[in-house]
């Protein structure tokens, strides 16, 4: 496989099929970063369109010593995305304390049912749920190293803080939201 | 001396990351194990980690690489072979359909009788024609269906009437575990019974004779 370094360098002279094999390889990681911040998948699709369409524009920007693509990615992803926070935050001033917490959609069926893959529809839709009532701060970091995979290192670079405050946002990240996890009633799986 | 309790609480990813010392890690499970708080705590963040490192990404709505190539390369031309529609016709809702349409036309292909490529003509596209074809195969099935529902009941029947007839011989023949207890049949009886029988099931077989004939 083309490492993307090598595709962008061919973005940069014009390539279409490499932008193409760009968008279809990291399409999945940017909209489910999306998707967990939001907790909405139209919101999420709408979101990962102006993602790439703003790393279309800048590509030339993007420098192999910044650290990989895919980190450059999401940090542009995470500043789009705190955009968008800010900008909905401020929309929904006036609404209602319950709108301005991200909810989780309702395509999830209460319903328990032994099959495997529901069972873990519905841990995802806890975890998200659990997810929205962090803070921004460690709801960002907790995505990142714990759903993105991300390294301490790029963590750093995507958020632009020092590596104790890394690790420190994460193991209060951590804690809270299994707190949180423990009061909705997910037990051990 | 042993970790406290907001010592453990601040080194937990790193236990759980194994980033400790030997050293650190020896104070940080001391203080765990033994603290009513403590303990868990770091079994739930450990549970609630493997979960999270559980979870599958979702699912990329499918058309969402296309819009993105769409917005930043410009409407692209199609370049798609035959092949490429099979993932696509291969989800469920899809094969579902195709499966129900395919279905139905196979079934009004035998209602109208088929296509004998031989005798085809202008006539046989007709949908006054196709729908007259339609209407007397199914009459055909039906009464066909009918004939088949009075045979086989003309067949229980008869099998019905011979049962008691035949039926006393093998259980007079079977050895029995008292035979002293049991009474010998009348053997006048029977042979009424046998006879009775036979006559009736002769009647029916010339019933359902003249029934079937033309």
């Amino acid at each position: 496989m083309e490492a993307d370094a090598q595709l962008v360098q061919r973005c940069l002279r014009g390539d279409g099929p490499a932008w193409e094999e760009l968008v279809r390889r990291h399409t999945r990681r940017v909209y489910n970063l999306c998707y967990r911040f939001t907790s909405n998948s139209s919101e999420a699709e709408d979101l990962s369109q102006e993602v790439f369409l703003r790393i279309y524009r800048t590509l030339a920007s993007y420098r192999t010593a910044y650290g990989g693509f895919p980190t450059w990615l999401t940090s542009v992803t995470r500043n789009l995305l705190v955009d968008h926070y800010r900008r909905s935050r401020r929309d929904r001033m006036t609404d209602a304390l319950e709108d301005v917490l991200p909810v989780v959609e309702e395509k999830h069926s209460p319903v328990r049912t032994p099959d495997k893959a529901a069972i873990a529809q519905e841990l995802s839709a806890q975890v998200q749920s659990a997810l929205g009532k962090l803070s921004p701060e460690l709801r960002e970091a907790i995505i990142l190293r714990d759903l993105q995979g991300l390294e301490y290192t790029e963590i750093q670079q995507v958020l632009s803080i020092p590596e104790g405050t890394v690790k420190s946002r994460i193991n209060r990240g951590r804690i809270e939201l299994a707190r949180i996890l423990q009061e909705m009633g997910v037990g051990p799986s | 001396m042993s970790w406290s309790c907001v010592q453990v609480e601040e080194r937990l990813s790193d236990y759980l990351e194994n980033s400790l010392s030997e050293n650190e890690e020896r104070e940080f499970r001391a203080h765990a194990d033994s603290c009513s708080r403590c303990a868990p705590l770091v079994a739930q963040v450990s549970r609630m980690l493997g979960n999270l490192h559980a979870l599958e990404l979702e699912p990329v709505p499918p058309m969402l690489a296309s819009k993105i190539l769409d917005q930043t390369l410009g409407p692209r031309k199609a370049k798609r072979n035959w092949l490429s529609w099979v993932p696509v016709l291969w989800q469920p809702r899809f094969a579902t359909g195709l499966v129900t349409v395919l279905a139905t036309a196979l079934i009004i292909f035998h209602a109208t009788g088929g296509v004998k490529k031989s005798k085809l003509t202008l006539a046989d596209f007709n949908p006054v024609n196709i729908i007259q074809s339609a209407n007397s195969q199914a009459h055909l099935a039906f009464a066909r269906g009918v004939k088949f529902v009075n045979d086989l009941r003309v067949v229980y029947e008869i099998q019905s009437r011979l049962q008691p007839a035949t039926s006393g011989t093998p259980g007079q023949q079977a050895p029995s575990a008292t035979p002293s207890q049991q009474k010998p049949p009348n053997e006048s009886q029977q042979n009424r019974l046998t006879e009775g029988s036979f006559a009736e099931v002769a009647a029916l077989v010339a019933y359902t004779r003249l029934r079937s004939a033309p």
